[in-house]
């Protein structure tokens, strides 16, 4: 009985989380088009609907109705399976982040996270390296030299950013002494003070600069940025399946936003009278308006100068962050 | 030739005794400007442009005659000055309307102003009302006017007709107190300016000139032009395609001035034909007869497979005219060698039986003379052809060597033309017989002829038809008579002489030559004559289409050949088609026609026609490339101004099994034994260099023959009383090519005489009927044509709707006739 | 400005000439130039550039097809031939000089001789296929009838909807409507024209 409750409540939330995170993530392309717009004296989209709301249901039946289209010479199977694999794993990541504080709804209490394990934050960025696979494989199978540029630089950006993220958030875990993003916000709950963003500087920008780095936005777009290889590994790509890319970087845009959120800006503890669910989202807001910021205001960076940065910059500072951090520990 | 040496601006130039400076300049690529005078033509110190300073005196360098040593500078300050005045004062109350002028672009008013650097106006006068005028195809502008008067200049000196002249202008007087603020030519030239304007000499209301359209050529502002170009397109748009004339044997340079049709319709279109007016006048056909094109949309390729088929089967005699190319007679004639085609071109046939004979006594292939001969002689005689109409080009010439060299001429002809009469008064006409033209021929040997080279038998003959009498005449002869007269008052004597006339009883020597009687002259035209021959030591005989049809032509060819020999004459025997020489010295004619005729532009049972009519079309000749044979003995290039999207008769040639690609590939073939010259098409320069050179084509080369004297004696040539009719065209026509141009078509009249029609109580518009003895007969409306004279109709062979041959079986162009009036229907 | 600045053409004194910025020769200069950016917070300034504009909201964008924009007079859309205002008959006399100067060479005209006797402009197209829209024509015209329209919206089936005579010409209801108006751009008369001529005389 309590397995099937506990099956039921995780197939729910899981529905839950993918509907709101596709709706966000489509959400999100919205108010991409609008902030970018606005920065850029610009009004955006302004006639699907009142201020251009509906633009999001134009694009997303656009999407659906629109032919997919799969190159003769593309390798079929694995063509159609890329990017399922891509925002299949940007999704799975979500299952081991917790959103909000547990709330009771109906005399039930809610944890506000899928399946609270207690290697979270491993299981994240496990999950998240699998999202390779889908520029990997559309790149490869496309039968496209742009798209087998796009998918080579995909390969080489995430998997030396791996390394980066992967360092710098291992002293704020030395810390913390635990890989569950629980333990982490609730080591943080003590007010703005206690956040590991005061204690792990270093760690923090890292973390955010190798998060920019994988959800491929600007200034990294390397892997899809036209001027150079069309659209990278979606070149090929029409439809829905270019669509599923889509929802996938921006999925992992929401994922990463809430990560730097619980792991160094206390999550959703509350902060006075905000409570922490007003908190998270606040949080999370900001970061998503980050990406968007950033985008509008700064230039793209070439592949070696990406390469050169992190090998030789940010490889370094993360391994003596950590080094600091156990020193301090000791 | 160039026997002093002159120097311009520091070049040391030869010239000629007595030569202009300005022609010394221009030959030596040295620039005076100039806008009134016309090379080859009478100064006329209109513009004074030309102002130079020679031996440091002020000199008009068009009319300074070059001397020894002279020291010529064309530009000083003082000069410029004066010049940028003169044009400042041309362009004076001149309407600022250049962008609708015809002329803009190619105006000399436009360039001068520009070159002299006018780019202010310090005078001022009151205009006067100046209105148009309409002439026929010319149209007048006196506003745009600035009386240089090279149009009254040219029609004068080159044309002959002196149909314009400066008429006063009623303008208002030019203030004296200019006088001081302007330089001194300048002030002269408006003064002269301001009271003329060009009028018709006449007084008539419109031109009555054979209208040439010469005037418009030479203008150079926009005042006159031609009245269907007028407004049609501005001059640079139109490409300038050389060519030559293809109506009649001048083959003068022309230029058809070509441009898209329109807007939606790309294919070029000729828009007028301009020339080189300086050097060479054109013809009113050759100026106003340019679209006779043959415009077909594609090639018929079932009609050509029906000419080829039947040339291989059934065809065993080509006929065509001479308004051919040289190469497309030459096709013909390899296809005579390769096929044994007859060739039938009666005309052509006539022209080359001449020139045999005519070789036979000259010991020449060809004639010695040419039209720049005839134009720097002192004494021309034109005989057996109605030059005005004929050749028109040879009459222009014949009017500028006596004007310009003070020379005297003579015009032969059985019809009177009062325009060549009007050429000078140095120019005697002689209305003679018809069929006189031997006893003319032995009349210019007996009279011209070198009694010392002659041969024995000939002056034995000549002598023949002089008889010498003693006649007693009266003469008025002045004596001075010595007087002493006594003074009343004084009483002193004085010697006075008083001239006193008295009439005296003489006896002289009448030498009387039975050649004038038989010519139907006036008795003293041997002294006439004298007269006239008075100072001239360069002679030109020009002889026309009359005498080649002649039933004594033989003869006269003979006679001809020994005035080449034994008289200092230079002699044109002026080809009566466009390029009749070209076709007599190519092809090897027959007499006797075959069963199956192919025509080339004249009836057959299979005719190729450029005129529209016939089972294939061809091209017209304004639309093929090619070389013609000149009067001038030149083969000079025409070029293709318009399309032809048919069939050539290269095509015909190639599928009957001649292999060449373009019809051009025959220019170096033509015969090298008759004269011409292995030159190919595209060396062949088409332009008058600076000095006036006529650099077109090549000259033929003339062959050097054996001779001998044998002439037989005058055969006494009675025609039947009655009326008779003389096959020639009206002005402006040729050939049924000049009727299909749209500004030359008329419908075909039988042209006569104010005389005529008041002594026959008809008048202009009434229908005669026309038979001869052979049963011929043809109905056909009288036009009165006011450029002729005398009793003899001229009967048209332009328009195809009349069919004048029956008249003329034997090719004479004159016939007896009976004309009866036919009552209106 | 007098006319002898515009015949100044060397302007070589006015240019700044900027080497950039000088290469590093070693590691330690090429990371003294990295902790110069990291640490110079430039990235920062385009930060605070877009959100500036962002904040302020001043919007720059024309909904296109319900608000249009004004043109200058100088801009150089489709061509008009205009109407004389006093008459109304056309400007255009015909001359050529635009067919002439047109360097794309996509105008041609025809002309006639009208019952006046005048020169008339029978037909008058523009290739706008061709056209480079570089204003010669309107710059070389006398009688400034061949002008640039500011009717910028030329979407059509044929692009010769544009280029005959009739779709340039001010229709007469528009011209009787006083809608014509003179054109003040490309070619046009400056307004001290009168002072650049030198004057005829007419003292009589």
């Amino acid at each position: 009985m309590f397995e099937t409750a506990v099956i039921v409540e995780t197939v729910v939330k899981a529905v839950i989380v993918v509907a709101v995170v596709a709706a966000m993530a489509g959400f999100a392309t919205f108010i991409e088009r609008k902030v970018l717009a606005f920065m850029q004296r610009r009004l955006g989209p302004m006639h699907v609907g009142p201020y251009g709301l509906l633009q999001l249901a134009a694009d997303g039946i656009k999407l659906f109705t629109k032919e997919d289209i799969i190159p003769q010479n593309a390798i079929k199977p694995i063509f159609m399976i890329a990017p399922v694999v891509a925002a299949t794993s940007a999704f799975v990541a979500m299952a081991a982040v917790p959103y909000f504080p547990e709330f009771t709804l109906f005399g039930y209490t809610i944890h506000p996270i899928i399946s609270d394990i207690n290697v979270a934050l491993l299981y994240v960025m496990g999950v998240a390296s699998v999202g390779i696979y889908g520029p990997l494989l559309a790149g490869m199978s496309s039968a496209n030299k742009w798209s087998l540029l796009g998918a080579a630089r995909a390969v080489v950006q995430m998997l030396s950013f791996e390394v980066v993220s992967g360092l710098s958030i291992l002293a704020p875990i030395m810390l913390i002494g635990s890989l569950s993003l629980i333990d982490i916000n609730d080591y943080q709950s003590g007010g703005i003070s206690n956040w590991l963003i005061w204690k792990q500087p270093l760690a923090f920008v890292l973390f955010a600069i190798a998060g920019f780095m994988e959800t491929n936005r600007a200034p990294f777009d390397t892997v899809e940025f036209e001027a150079e290889v069309v659209a990278g590994y979606a070149t090929e790509y029409s439809g829905m399946r270019w669509g599923l890319f889509f929802i996938g970087e921006y999925a992992n845009m929401i994922t990463i936003s809430v990560l730097v959120s619980i792991i160094f800006m206390g999550g959703y503890a509350p902060l006075g009278f905000i409570p922490g669910a007003v908190m998270m989202l606040l949080k999370v807001s900001f970061w998503i308006f980050l990406f968007l910021w950033v985008r509008a205001a700064w230039p793209h960076v070439r592949p070696d100068q990406l390469m050169w940065v992190c090998w030789k910059v940010m490889m370094p500072l993360a391994v003596v962050n950590i080094l600091i951090t156990g020193f301090v520990l000791i | 030739m160039n026997d002093i040496t002159i120097t311009i601006d520091g070049k040391a130039c030869l010239a000629k005794e007595g030569e202009y400076v300005l022609g010394v300049a221009r030959r030596n690529n040295i620039f005076i400007p100039a806008l009134c005078y016309v090379t080859n033509c009478s100064p006329t110190l209109a513009c004074r442009l030309c102002l130079v300073d020679i031996d440091g005196k002020r000199a008009y360098s068009c009319n300074a005659r070059a001397k020894e040593g002279m020291n010529v500078i064309t530009k000083s300050e003082e000069i410029e000055k004066e010049r940028r005045a003169i044009m400042e004062i041309y362009d004076v109350n001149h309407p600022l309307e250049c962008g609708v002028c015809d002329q803009s672009g190619e105006c000399e008013l436009q360039n001068y102003t520009l070159h002299m650097g006018v780019d202010a106006q310090h005078h001022c006068i009151a205009d006067t009302h100046r209105p148009t005028k309409q002439w026929g195809r010319i149209h007048y502008d006196a506003s745009l006017c600035i009386v240089c008067e090279r149009c009254v200049t040219v029609c004068k000196d080159m044309i002959g007709e002196s149909a314009l002249k400066t008429v006063p202008r009623g303008g208002a007087e030019l203030d004296k107190a200019w006088k001081d603020k302007t330089e001194k030519d300048a002030y002269a030239m408006w003064n002269k300016l301001q009271k003329s304007i060009i009028g018709i000499a006449s007084g008539a209301e419109s031109l009555d000139c054979t209208q040439c359209g010469e005037c418009t050529a030479v203008c150079p502002v926009g005042a006159l032009v031609g009245s269907d170009f007028q407004y049609s397109s501005n001059a640079w748009e139109l490409k300038k395609i050389p060519a030559s004339n293809p109506h009649s044997s001048d083959c003068s340079l022309l230029f058809y001035d070509v441009k898209q049709t329109s807007i939606s319709n790309p294919e070029p279109k000729i828009y007028r034909v301009s020339s080189e007016h300086n050097y060479a006048p054109l013809h009113a056909a050759a100026r106003y007869g340019f679209d006779f094109q043959n415009e077909v949309t594609c090639k018929d390729e079932k009609a050509f497979e029906t000419v080829v088929e039947s040339l291989k089967t059934k065809v065993d005699t080509i006929a065509f005219e001479s308004y051919i190319t040289n190469e497309e007679a030459l096709i013909l004639q390899k296809l005579k060698e390769k096929y044994g085609y007859k060739l039938i071109n009666p005309e052509a046939k006539r022209y080359q039986e001449f020139l045999k004979h005519y070789a036979s006594t000259s010991g020449k292939s060809l004639y010695s003379g040419d039209l720049e001969r005839v134009r720097s002689s002192n004494f021309v005689v034109s005989f057996a052809s109605a030059i005005k109409t004929d050749s028109p080009n040879a009459g222009y010439a014949m009017n500028n060597a006596i004007g310009m060299n003070k020379g005297a001429g003579l015009y032969f002809h059985p019809i009177a033309d009062p325009v060549v009469s009007a050429y000078s008064k140095n120019l005697l006409s002689i209305t003679h017989k018809v069929g006189a033209e031997e006893a003319i021929a032995y009349f210019l040997l007996d009279l011209f002829g070198d009694k010392e080279a002659m041969p024995k038998a000939l002056i034995d003959y000549l002598a023949t038809f002089h008889t010498i009498e003693k006649k007693t005449i009266q003469e008025n002869i002045k004596e001075d008579v010595k007087e002493m007269v006594k003074d009343e008052e004084s009483g002193e004597e004085k010697e006075v002489i008083t001239s006193v006339s008295k009439v005296v009883e003489k006896e002289i020597e009448v030498d009387t030559n039975a050649l004038v009687s038989l010519i139907g002259a006036e008795e003293d035209v041997s002294d006439k004559i004298t007269k006239l021959l008075d100072k001239k030591d360069s002679f030109s005989l020009m002889v026309g289409e009359d005498v080649y049809a002649h039933p004594r032509a033989k003869n006269i060819a003979k006679l001809l050949g020994l005035i080449e020999r034994f008289t200092p004459f230079n002699i044109v025997i002026i080809p009566s088609r466009t390029n009749t020489l070209g076709v007599s010295l190519i092809c090897d004619l027959d007499e006797e026609k075959g069963n199956y005729i192919l025509g080339y532009n004249t009836k057959g049972d299979v005719t190729l026609s450029a005129l529209g009519k016939g089972d294939l079309a061809m091209p017209a000749l304004n639309q093929q490339e090619g070389t013609f044979t000149s009067m001038n003995k030149r083969v000079v290039p025409t070029n293709a101004a318009l399309p032809f999207k048919g069939y050539y008769l290269n095509d015909i040639a190639n599928a009957l099994g001649l292999e060449t690609e373009w019809t051009i590939d025959y220019t170096p073939l033509l015969p090298a034994q008759k004269g011409f010259k292995a030159q190919k098409f595209d060396d062949l320069p088409n332009q008058y260099e600076n000095d006036g050179r006529e650099n077109r084509g090549y000259l033929l080369e003339t062959q050097e023959l054996t001779c001998n004297d044998e002439v037989e004696p005058l055969e006494s040539f009675t025609c039947k009383e009655g009326d008779m009719v003389y096959l020639a065209n009206p002005v402006h026509q040729f050939s049924a090519f000049t009727n299909k141009a749209h500004q030359l078509n008329e419908a075909g009249a039988l042209y006569v005489s104010k005389d005529f029609l008041e002594a026959k109580n008809l008048k202009s518009g009434d229908m005669v009927t026309l038979e001869n003895d052979a049963g011929a007969k043809l109905v056909i409306a009288l036009k009165e044509e006011p450029m002729i004279g005398g009793m003899i109709p001229y009967l048209p062979d332009f328009d195809t709707k009349i069919d004048v041959t029956p008249f003329f079986k034997e090719g004479y162009r004159f016939a007896s006739v009976t004309m009866k009036g036919v009552a209106h229907v | 400005m007098t006319l002898n600045d515009f015949k100044k053409r060397d302007c070589s004194g006015d240019y700044i000439f900027f080497e950039g910025e000088k290469k590093s020769e070693n590691g330690w200069e090429a990371f003294q130039r990295v902790m110069k950016r990291t640490l110079k917070g430039e990235l920062f300034v385009g930060l605070w550039v877009v959100l500036r504009e962002m904040i302020r909201f001043d919007i720059h964008t024309l909904k296109y097809p319900a608000e249009k924009m004004e043109m200058g007079p100088r801009y150089r859309a489709i061509h008009r031939l205009l109407r004389l205002f006093e008459s109304g008959s056309e400007r255009c006399i015909g001359c050529g000089l635009c067919e002439k100067i047109c360097i794309a060479k996509c105008i041609r005209m025809e002309t006639r001789i009208d019952e006046k006797s005048r020169k008339e402009v029978s037909e008058y197209s523009i290739n706008f296929g061709r056209c480079i829209f570089c204003g010669y024509c309107a710059e070389v015209c006398p009688e400034l009838a061949i002008v640039h329209g500011v009717e910028y919206e030329n979407a059509s089936e044929q692009r010769a909807h544009f280029g005959l005579k009739e779709d340039m010409l001010t229709p007469l209801d528009t011209f009787r409507a006083k809608e014509q108006k003179e054109f003040s751009g490309f070619g046009a008369l400056s307004d001290h024209a009168d002072e650049t001529v030198k004057q005829t005389p007419l003292a009589y």
